[in-house]
Order: structure tokens, then sequence, then C-alpha cells
């Protein structure tokens, strides 16, 4: 009795916060005035396209200012998870991830923005497939970032090797095993893997037609064999010192510890501001991340980043008006020109964006066309996966569990666990 | 103040008096028992009603019964989780102890530079964790780490790859767990060294006790309620394991030394399974109140 009173209780408590949450319908009146649009953005501070993106919108539209609403990263989800939840009304929300996306989505929480996905055109914005719910978006990417690889001409001078010019992974392998040495009695490391489980994983998912969502990882061997082999030649740092050190990617490239490293675009406006700083100075190029076979497009992953419109916003055409600049020519050159990686492409884009050697190789590494295939797949499963992969990985990179037997363990606890 | 009022005559106006007093004394324990209500009392009641839901803090709960613990004892993390942790406390209880209390003997003696000793024992408490975690952490590298080092050095052909492989990590959780709280047990070891009477021993030695004799006969019996008090506190502190454990592991290599806390703080704060979560703490709770039960009974069994 007294339970189902408690339970009545918060049911009906729970209901009042979902209706207080749908309800309002959004006042369609569009100021003539001056409007002030909310947009919420993580870590202000240390992600500087966001303001890079303001100054630019606010200089075009004089009539509309931004107030950014800063949330911290790590709890950023879980933030704008709660606000949707409660009603509130900011006006622009910045998708962190596609997962987080398709959540907000399906609970009717986002404004339709396909006409602005229109008026841009799906085909000039990279990353757009996973925003695509049924033929309709709530939500349009303004940044993809992909990964490639890294290197430093320096040392590939020094020992006489060819830049990495789309090679392939057997290739890789032999330049890194080239590489390693010392130079100036420090260690050179041919290579770094960084830990995270994407650099193994989702590097042989999209590279071999795989399925991170399937519960059957048997496409992992080669990539994990590969990774093995590296770390106990010693041409890449092992595993388990770099997870349980903590190792800084950055470090390891920055100062010269590493001559090749395979990592995200992100990465391109950090580098480029340590050189700039006299902290490092390596001299970098990127190239295209390697392939299984040669002479095949370049095939990588990434993640889009992308705004929408929240459904509550009492400024939506101002917010769907900020959506198509961040989005366009516009907004994707006032973030190369920090270099950060755009989803919207065009000549002028690649111009703008400075942040990246001149090197042929570079900009070709850019400038290509390629495959980028989406780091983790969108279900509600994502997450439960994700956990049970990094798991795995983990034991298979230490060496606990043999390449066959950690797949057998993935496998087994994705499906009987997760997916049943 | 109780008993003056029970022992005196059933008068209206003492019995006034006695609803005032107890006014009073509600009152100065309140502004104390408002944040305990708020912050503990409340959100332990709530988990007990959560744990019967699937709740994911967003949508309406549902009432599903048993489904949670069904669920959890279907669960290979959980089962996993719940031998780690066992597994960590038969580690850390006993080590803990022993050591506090072997420190609390040596820093017992009158010595020079006594208090130096003491508060450099009390140290690694109340030191940030997570210089703690990633200190050791350091000490603890395969390759470059000092402690394997003087292992090769003092002659051990293959050491233990300690955090980087699952047979070893949850040795090191526990090593470094047992180095940061020997201070404090100490302290209340040490408190309860001084509490014995020193003319105990001074008739021990008339009558030609040695040393041994004296600590098992004299010690070990008057030192009998600190060691339960600081039996009951580290068995707590063991299950609720948490902090270090994700500073220095975070559960892994694998699953490796993935505990209860953690699981419970996985299932709950990251995937918003609230229903899920609070079920397992309620496992959690049930384990250590019957740990601290039986522990209560055994201690009363050898007072009587």
């Amino acid at each position: 009795m007294k339970r189902t009173l408690v339970s009545a209780a918060a049911i009906t408590a729970a209901i009042g916060l979902a209706l207080t949450g749908c309800s309002g319908a959004p006042a369609q009146q569009e100021d003539e005035g001056p409007v002030t649009l909310s947009v919420s953005v993580w870590n202000m501070e240390q992600t500087p396209e966001f303001q890079a993106l303001f100054d630019a919108f606010e200089k075009a539209n004089p009539d509309i200012t931004i107030e950014p609403v800063d949330i911290l990263a790590d709890d950023y989800s879980e933030k704008v998870t709660t606000m949707l939840a409660g009603g509130d009304k900011t006006d622009v929300l910045t998708m962190k991830n596609v997962t987080d996306y398709a959540r907000y989505a399906n609970r009717g929480q986002l404004l339709d923005v396909s006409d602005v996905v229109e008026s841009l055109g799906a085909d000039n914005l990279a990353g757009i497939e996973p925003f695509d719910l049924d033929g309709e978006y709530f939500s349009v990417p303004y940044r993809q970032d992909f990964w490639l690889l890294y290197y430093n001409k320096g040392l590939f001078d020094a020992a006489g090797v060819e830049y990495p010019d789309h090679i392939t992974w057997d290739e890789y392998k032999s330049i890194a095993e080239q590489l390693t040495g010392e130079t100036g009695g420090q260690k050179v490391f041919g290579t770094y893997h960084h830990y995270w489980r994407s650099v193994v994983q989702a590097i042989a998912a999209a590279q071999t037609g795989g399925d991170l969502l399937s519960g059957d990882y048997g496409f992992m061997e080669d990539q994990y064999s590969l990774a093995l082999d590296l770390q106990t030649g010693g041409n890449a740092l092992d595993f388990g010192t770099a997870k349980t050190q903590q190792i800084s990617y950055r470090t390891m490239f920055e100062t010269g510890q590493a001559a090749m490293m395979p990592m995200g675009t992100w990465y391109i406006s950090g580098i480029a501001a340590a050189i700039e700083g006299g902290t490092s100075t390596v001299d970098w190029g990127v190239a295209p991340m390697p392939q299984i076979d040669a002479g095949e497009e370049t095939v990588t992953f990434g993640s889009p980043t992308a705004f929408a419109v929240n459904k509550n916003s009492e400024h939506q055409d101002a917010a769907k008006k900020f959506l198509e600049f961040a989005a366009g020519e516009e907004g994707a050159k006032a973030i190369a020109a920090i270099g950060v990686v755009p989803a919207f492409s065009s000549d002028d884009v690649t111009a703008a964006f400075t942040a990246l050697p001149t090197d042929d190789l570079s900009v070709t590494t850019f400038s290509e066309p390629k495959d980028v295939v989406l780091e983790m797949p969108v279900s509600e499963y994502s997450s439960d996966i994700s956990t049970i992969l990094d798991e795995e990985h983990e034991l298979i990179m230490v060496g606990d569990a043999s390449i066959p037997d950690g797949i057998a363990t993935m496998d087994e606890r994705v499906t009987g666990d997760v997916l049943e | 103040m109780a008993i003056a009022a029970t022992r005196a005559p059933v008068r209206p106006q003492s019995r006034a008096r006695a609803r005032r007093n107890a006014l009073v004394g509600w009152s100065f324990i309140l502004p104390n028992f408002i944040g305990f209500a708020v912050l503990t009392l409340i959100p332990m009641g709530a988990a007990f009603v959560i744990a019967f839901m699937e709740w994911d803090s967003y949508s309406p709960p549902e009432w599903v019964g048993f489904d949670n613990f069904e669920r959890m004892l279907g669960n290979q993390s959980f089962w996993i989780a719940l031998g780690n942790t066992a597994y960590y406390a038969a580690g850390h209880i006993p080590l803990t102890m022993l050591a506090a209390l072997g420190l609390a003997l040596l820093l017992n003696k009158r010595i020079r530079g006594l208090g130096f000793f003491r508060t450099t024992m009390f140290f690694p408490y109340i030191t940030s964790l997570v210089a703690v975690a990633v200190v050791w952490n350091m000490l603890f590298n395969p390759t470059m780490g000092p402690i394997n080092q003087f292992l090769e050095w003092i002659g051990v052909q293959d050491p233990p790859g300690w955090t980087t492989t699952s047979a070893w990590s949850m040795p090191a959780v526990i090593i470094t767990s047992v180095w940061r709280d020997m201070g404090y047990y100490m302290v209340l070891y040490l408190a309860g060294l001084q509490a014995i009477p020193q003319e105990y021993y001074e008739a021990a030695d008339v009558d030609g006790a040695n040393a041994w004799q004296r600590f098992w006969n004299i010690t070990i019996p008057s030192l009998r309620p600190t060691t339960f008090f600081v039996l009951i506190m580290v068995t707590i502190a063991s299950f609720k394991v948490f902090d270090l454990i994700v500073v220095m592991t975070d559960g892994g290599p694998g699953r490796a030394t993935l505990v209860l806390s953690q699981l419970i703080y996985e299932e709950g704060i990251t995937e918003n399974r609230f229903g899920y979560s609070s079920a397992i703490s309620l496992a959690l709770f049930l384990i250590v109140l019957v740990f601290t039960v039986v522990q209560f009974r055994i201690q009363k069994r050898k007072e009587d």
C-alpha cells in the first residue's frame, strides 16, 4: 500500500516534470528589435572555435547578440539532458556527439531544421549522414573531425626515410621499425598509439567495413596483431605504461619521442599553438591514415559536432539563422582560421585553413576525397557496448588475453549481456 | 536530566518542563540533523524504493518489482565486482590492522624524534588521494619504476607487472591503500595503548613475564575495544572503496579491479540506470550490515 503510494507520488512528479518540459508552445513572434541568442557550449576557454564563431556571427548580424551558456565538458551530456528535461529555453544546443543527438531528437526536444540543411546542401556538409532521421534533420554539423597520421619530418629526414605518402599498414610497420632508435640520448619510438580503443577498433571497423555494434568482432584481428607487434618490438610505447602513467599523446609527439602518430584532426590547432608558443620545435606534417591495401580511396573514421535548435526556444528564426551561418561557408572559414576542421567544404575554406603545413602531402591529405566512417554508430546500446569493448581492449593490449580470446569474449559479452 | 524527569512525580508542570527540555535538545541537534536527513537519510530511503523501479531520471519511473535484482544476479560484471570487493577487503582489512598496530607499538616507545615519526606515518592519510595514486602508479611502473628495479636488484627474475596486469593490479591497489590508511588507524591504536595502565606491565615484570607474554596477555586483551572499533571502521571503508581505484586503475585492466561502488557509480551516474544501480547499492548495504552485525555479536560474546 505504502509502496504504491510512494511510486504514485514519484510518477506524478515525473509526469509533471515531463509536461512542463513539453508544454509552453514556443512563442513564434520574431522580434524586430535586437535579439539575444543563448548557445550551450563546453569549456569555452579551451575551445576557441566557439568564440571565433560567435564573433563572426555577431559581426555579420549586428542585431543579434550571442550569450554562451558555458558547461564543463565532462558534464556536458548530463547537464543538457537535465536542462531539456526541465523545459530550459536555451536557444541553440551544441551536439557534442551523435548518440546524444539521437536521444534528444527522438524525445522530440529539437526543432526540425531540414530547411537549413537543404539551403546549405547536404552534399557540402561532411558527416551529415548520422543526423538523418527518416529524411528529417534536427541538427546541422559545423565541424567534422577525422583521423589522420601525424609525422615528424625531422626524424624521417634524419633516418633517410620517405614521408608516409598514402602507405599501407605493412609499410607503416616497417617505417616504424626503421625510425625506432635514439636521438640525442632520448629514446625515439617509431610510432605512438594512444590507449583509446578507437586507435585499433574504429580503424579496423572503418577499413574492413566491420560493425562495432554487431557483436561479431573478428574484423579487428589484423589491427590488433599490428598494434601488439609494434609494442612487443619496442617500436611503440607499450599500452600498460601509456595507460597507467596517463601519458599525454601531445608530449610524445611534441618532444619528438614518437616519429608518427595516428590521431584526430583536433590536434592540428593544438600542435600549431605549441609551435607558435615555443613549447615544441617539431617539424610536422600530416598524411592520410595508412590503409590495408595500396591504391584505394582513403578510408578513416571521425565524428561530427553539430548545432541544434531547442524546441522551447523563443527565438527560433534567429537560432536557425545562426545554424545556417555557423554550418555554412562563413562559419567554416571562421573556425578553419583557428585550425578547426569545418564540416562545410569549399576551396575557400581549405585556403582559410592556415594552421596546416603547406607541403603538398598535408594539403592533399586534407582536400582529397575520402570516406570518413562514424567512430561509433548510434544505437541505444552504444554506451553499454562501448564499455565492454573498452574493457576487453585493455586485456588484449596488456597481454592478459590473446587476440582470439579477447575477441571471443567481446562477441560473447556484447551478444549475451547487451543484445540478447 | 532524563533520570530526574522519570524520578519526579508526574505533575502537569514537570511534564511541560520535560517537553521543553526535549524541544531544547531537538533544537540543538536540528542543524546537523537537517543536513543528515536531506543529504543522507532521504536519498537512502529513496534508494530502497528506486531499486524496484526502472528510472532514467528523465522518463517517469516504472514499477518493475524484482527485475533489477534478477538482472543483477544474472550479470557477470556484478559477480566480478563482488569478488573483487571481497578480494580487496580480505587484503586491506588484516594488512591495515597489522601495519597500524605494528607502527603504534613501535611509536609507543620513548625514542628520539617521536613526534616526527608519528607525523610522518600520519602524512599519507592527509595527502591528496589523486597525488597518492599517481605517485604509486609511477613507483609500480613495470619497466622504469623503482619497485621493480629494486626487485630485480635483489634477484627477482621476473617481477610482476603490477597495475598493467590483471593478476597483480589488485595487490598493487591493496598495498597502496594499506600505506595510505595505516597512519590513521595507528593513531587510534596509540590512543588505546596509552590508556593501558602502566601498573599491569610492572606487575607482570615482577612476576617474571617476558616481552611476548606481556604483549599477548596484557596489550592484546586491553586493546580489544580499540581493535574492535578499528575493525568495524576498516571493514566499512574497505567495502566502500572507490576513489583510490578509480584514480589508480579505473577498474582495469579489463575488469580486474572493478569494485561494487564503482559499478554503482557507472550504472547510475554514467548510464542513467538509477533503478539498477540502487539495487546494487542495496546489495552492498546488506553486505556491510551483515558484516557489522556479525562483528558486533562476536565482540559481545567475548565481552560476556
